[in-house]
């Protein structure tokens, strides 16, 4: 055994000492086709409500589902398609994450199209887009010849790759063929517009109206249409369910870390929030601080429930008590700062929101503005935001509406005791 | 000669070959000392007239049958020598002293031939090019390719293994002459004067030829200035430190015309410069034309003083330290002594462009009535224009109906008169036609026709005018250097004018394209220090989120606007941020907050006596407070 490997043992004991196969905490949404999500998947009752009330019904919707960075949309989207997958065998749901210079049509054909293996005809417009495809497509020439008088020649050759000339028509060709096999419909769910450029979705909205009042169903995920606006009201008109994804509250939050910690505990799992061993190794005090810290937004809580674990394994105990949540607290500010990666701008931005509290473009001056380099808060939101989604900061809403930025209270790790003169 | 006809008269000649035989005394007397020439023909100054030039061409039979020149060869060296120090004497009628040299020279060409004696052949083309560049009389742009001719031709024989220093010598005249070329790309014309000056210089190095490679570096140090291709900046940098390497040689001891006349180019040098402190700049650049004065006094260098006062007329209109008012007047009062020896006669081209340059300093003059001032301007463009022709000369054409336009548009925003907004567009446009595209004539015709065109959308609200007019600064912006301090000017015209045709984009429905030349003007602007123009783009940009119903974003905008505007204590700004910041809280149902916005607006509105607009904001105020009480009933029926 090298060194290397009694270290890989270490590091998976310590994680067991904890009474966990692993760390249950993950950065992004798990996949749709694994379990996990069935066990973390919590809350959201009335929202999930709301959206399956809709398919109660042979009439067509457009649902939007909006919130702010990290506060669960993809996951709920995949929540949502995963429990249709099961109810709704005859209803073919299609997911994607809008690539980047993609429009919503051809995003909308990629997305059917994979859902659509064995029809030859979904896999040759994948093919053409050179998209590979799980059978490798052939065109035969004898299709051709046969039509020539001298085409004896019998043969395959590649079909060039070719972008569709109509991505809407070639959809909605798509559709029409897909209805034999899934009578109760196509739904198709676009992830992630909120990562493109709000003028860019924008257009795309406006490209895209013909299709999304089409024959499909849609789900898209994008930010709240607040400050960034993505989208007009005119085409908001178009959703039939705009779904606003808010913070989860406390119960729901408390709930949910007993989800995550029992998708890998070592052992029976208690489901029941009164009994202490739910939420083991935390403490049911350690525990409901550690839901507070992580203000209900879901990715938070994965970071910081990740950076806590961690801490806790490297500390080799097996409760995480009020010292070790402290430690594992401390060590988040510098971890996230580290994993955010921010540029001396940004950096700048955090440590005036740290040191001024919080901001809104309601308050903000003039002579602040220009502390940071600015002269109008439009430059400065964009930071802002990228703090947020660095979870180095969080944003509310005002009873006016105002969007005040404020930073995310977490402890500051400690100074090292300046040394003493002999 | 046919009978009847009557035969042509031949001029009489006695005088002239009096004055041919005091010449060839003179001549051989002196041993080559130019000063003893130049004083026997300064004294016989009133023999150089038409009579003179008519007699020349009849003269040479003549004299050779005079035993005491010679052979025809040695009356054609005489002429020749004759043309040679005509070339080079300052004093009397310039116009007609080239014209007599011209004319000895070309007798010359006729007995000194290429074959028979390939030397003083080659001689005899080097002066005329020599002569042709410093022609007064004639087309200018025809002398010159004349000039270029003649060197070529000399090159024939001085090449550069059988004759080095000739032919270095023939190099750095071919310079000169493509440097003042007319006919043929400018620009090109400008490299070529460049290549030849650096050929020259593999002759006449600093250790062999001080004095000619001095001559090469001021000469190098004018290409550069003039150049049109390749970095502005640096060429200007090149040019200055050319004048410098002169200035080695160029001893104000030594040879005080040369030092002074390098003092002369590096003081227009320091005007055009473009890096460093422009305020430093012009100082050094007054400094080292007073140098130039020194040497080049009235009465010694009448020519080259006067182009000083000319210089010093440019660097004292463009000075920033002191008093700008009185600098103008300096201005005038150099351009006016410059004239004193400019006479439109003699002088035709230096005359123009001092016209012009006065109409430039009138158009700017701060003593005295504007609107006088202005026709004063303009009626020296009229008088630079009787010689500036467009085919004549195309590119100071080009530059006069320019800086003619640019006095039609100050009279424009005085008087209001669209009339003269229109000539001013047609004459830049006209301008556009001729200037060398990149030049800095371009650039400012091109900048100037972006205000022309903005302006004129004011009135005539032609979206098209506003897109032209984007075309015109982006086309400035694209050529201007950007190091030059004029950028910062042209480059806040574009985002300005971007805002304004962004903004009636989304008006006209055409909101994607709108936004986003609105975005991009606050972009810009938000690098430069026009503050004002920063918070109209971003009024604007608010203004065409709020028609898009994008409240956020309106906000947003109408916030950062209403900070930049009470910075700027804009009233008028600050009352239309907060009716629309008012508007679209109120939109939003944040009536409560909206209210305060609109109501503040409405005040500021009845401060500035604007009563129009107060009522409007009032009426937006009594609809925002109906529907929150509507809603407050509706909130009442709901709650128990």
């Amino acid at each position: 055994m090298t060194t290397a490997d009694d270290l890989f043992d270490q590091a998976a004991s310590n994680v067991q000492r904890l009474g966990l196969r692993e760390i249950p905490f993950t950065e992004s949404p798990p996949d749709l086709e694994s379990d996990t999500l069935q066990y973390i998947f919590t809350g959201r009752d009335k929202e999930l409500t709301r959206v399956f009330n809709l398919f109660q019904s042979q009439e067509r919707r457009r649902i939007l589902v909006y919130g702010r960075i990290g506060i669960g949309k993809s996951t709920f989207l995949r929540e949502v398609l995963s429990v249709l997958r099961h109810k709704r065998p005859q209803m073919l749901t299609a997911y994607l994450s809008l690539p980047a210079d993609l429009d919503l049509a051809t995003t909308a054909l990629i997305a059917v199209a994979r859902e659509m293996p064995d029809d030859d005809w979904a896999q040759q417009q994948l093919y053409q887009m050179g998209i590979p495809t799980s059978k490798p497509l052939k065109q035969r020439s004898s299709e051709i010849s046969a039509k020539m008088v001298m085409g004896a020649k019998t043969g395959e050759t590649d079909l060039p790759i070719t972008k569709p000339l109509s991505a809407s028509v070639s959809l909605d060709t798509l559709l029409e063929r897909s209805r034999q096999d899934y009578p109760q419909g196509v739904l198709i769910a676009i992830d992630d517009l909120d990562k493109r450029n709000p003028s860019v979705v924008r257009q795309m909205m406006h490209d895209a109206q013909d299709m999304l009042k089409g024959r499909a169903w849609f789900m898209l995920t994008g930010h709240p249409m607040g400050i960034t606006g993505d989208l007009l009201t005119s085409e908001r008109g178009l959703f039939d369910l705009q779904l606003k994804l808010e913070e989860l509250d406390q119960p729901t939050t408390y709930k949910m870390l007993i989800n995550y910690l029992n998708s890998v505990r070592i052992g029976e799992a208690f489901t029941d929030p009164a009994d202490p061993r739910s939420v083991r190794p935390f403490l049911p005090e350690t525990a409901a601080a550690f839901c507070e810290a992580s203000r209900g937004k879901p990715r938070l809580f994965n970071r910081l429930g990740g950076i806590l674990l961690n801490t806790a394994a490297d500390m080799q105990v097996d409760t995480i008590t009020p010292e070790v949540l402290a430690a594992g607290l401390r060590a988040a500010t510098p971890a996230l700062r580290e994993r955010a990666a921010l540029t001396l701008q940004e950096e700048r931005v955090r440590a005036f929101l740290k040191r001024h509290g919080p901001i809104s473009d309601d308050t903000i001056t003039l002579e602040e503005l220009e502390e940071l380099g600015f002269r109008s808060f439009n430059e400065l939101l964009p930071l802002l935001e990228r703090l947020e989604s660095a979870d180095l900061a969080y944003q509310q809403e005002d009873e006016d509406g105002e969007k005040v930025f404020a930073p995310i209270p977490l402890p500051e790790p400690e100074e090292p005791p300046s040394p003493e003169q002999p | 000669m046919a009978k009847g006809f009557g035969s042509t008269k031949v001029p009489p000649t006695r005088n002239a070959t009096k004055f041919m035989r005091a010449f060839a005394q003179c001549l051989a007397k002196a041993k080559g000392d130019k000063q003893k020439i130049n004083q026997f023909l300064q004294k016989n100054c009133h023999q150089l007239n038409d009579d003179l030039l008519a007699a020349l061409p009849h003269l040479l039979p003549k004299l050779a049958v005079d035993p005491m020149f010679g052979d025809r060869e040695n009356v054609a060296r005489l002429l020749c020598n004759l043309g040679f120090h005509l070339i080079e004497f300052p004093l009397g009628d310039r116009a007609c002293n080239l014209e007599i040299a011209i004319a000895a020279l070309q007798a010359a060409n006729k007995v000194l031939t290429h074959k028979a004696h390939p030397e003083n052949w080659a001689t005899v083309q080097l002066n005329l090019g020599n002569a042709y560049v410093l022609r007064i009389q004639g087309d200018r742009a025809a002398s010159l390719e004349q000039s270029i001719a003649a060197y070529e031709l000399a090159l024939q024989v001085f090449t550069r293994d059988a004759f080095p220093e000739n032919w270095a010598k023939v190099q750095l005249n071919l310079g000169s002459a493509y440097q003042n070329r007319i006919r043929g790309d400018r620009a090109s014309s400008l490299e070529q004067s460049i290549a030849a000056y650096e050929l020259a210089l593999q002759v006449f190095t600093r250790d062999a030829f001080p004095e000619d490679w001095a001559k090469v570096q001021l000469n190098l140090g004018n290409a550069y200035q003039n150049r049109i291709r390749g970095d502005r900046a640096s060429s200007l940098e090149q040019s200055i430190a050319a004048y410098e390497l002169a200035l080695q040689v160029f001893t104000r001891d030594a040879f005080p015309e040369n030092w002074a006349t390098v003092q002369l180019n590096l003081g227009s040098a320091y005007d055009a410069r473009i890096r460093g402190d422009r305020a430093d700049n012009l100082e050094k650049s007054i400094a080292a034309l007073e140098l130039a004065l020194l040497v080049r006094t009235q009465e010694a260098l009448p020519e080259d003083w006067a182009r000083t006062q000319n210089n010093l007329g440019f660097a004292y209109g463009d000075r920033i330290k002191g008093n700008r008012a009185d600098n103008l007047e300096e201005a005038i009062s150099r351009f006016e002594k410059a004239l004193d020896i400019y006479t439109r006669d003699a002088f035709p081209e230096d005359w123009a462009r001092a016209q012009q340059n006065l109409g430039n300093t009138y158009r700017e003059r701060l003593k005295g009535n504007p609107l006088e001032n202005l026709a004063t301007a303009l009626h020296y463009y009229q008088q630079a224009e009787q010689v500036f022709t467009q085919t004549a000369f195309p590119l100071p054409w080009a530059r006069n109906q320019s800086e003619w336009a640019a006095a039609l548009m100050k009279r424009w925003g005085l008087t209001g008169d669209l009339q003269d907004g229109e000539t001013a567009i047609r004459m830049l446009r006209g301008a556009l036609t001729e200037a060398v595209p990149g030049s800095p004539d371009f650039i400012d015709a091109q900048y100037r026709l972006g205000n022309a065109l903005s302006r004129r959308f004011e009135h005539s609200q032609e979206t098209a005018d506003l897109e032209q007019a984007l075309a015109a600064y982006k086309a400035a912006l694209g050529a201007i250097n950007p190091e030059h301090y004029d950028r910062a000017k042209i480059w806040q015209a574009l985002p300005t004018t971007q805002s304004i045709l962004g903004s009636r984009l989304v008006r006209a429905g055409e909101w994607q394209e709108g936004l986003e030349i609105l975005l991009n003007s606050v972009r810009l602007l938000r690098e430069g220090d026009d503050s004002q123009a920063h918070a109209n783009a971003l009024y604007q940009t608010a203004v065409a989120h709020e028609t898009l119903s994008d409240w956020d974003n309106a906000r947003l905008y109408y916030r950062d606007a209403l900070r930049l505007y009470a910075r700027l204590e804009d009233s008028v700004g600050i009352a239309k941020s907060r009716y629309g910041l008012g508007s679209a809280l109120a939109s939003q149902g944040y009536f409560k907050k909206g209210m305060a916005e609109l109501s503040q607006a409405r005040d500021l509105y009845i401060e500035l006596g604007k009563t129009q607009a107060a009522t409007t904001v009032e009426g937006l105020l009594t609809t925002a407070q109906r529907a929150e009480q509507q809603l407050q009933t509706q909130m009442q029926d709901v709650m128990p």
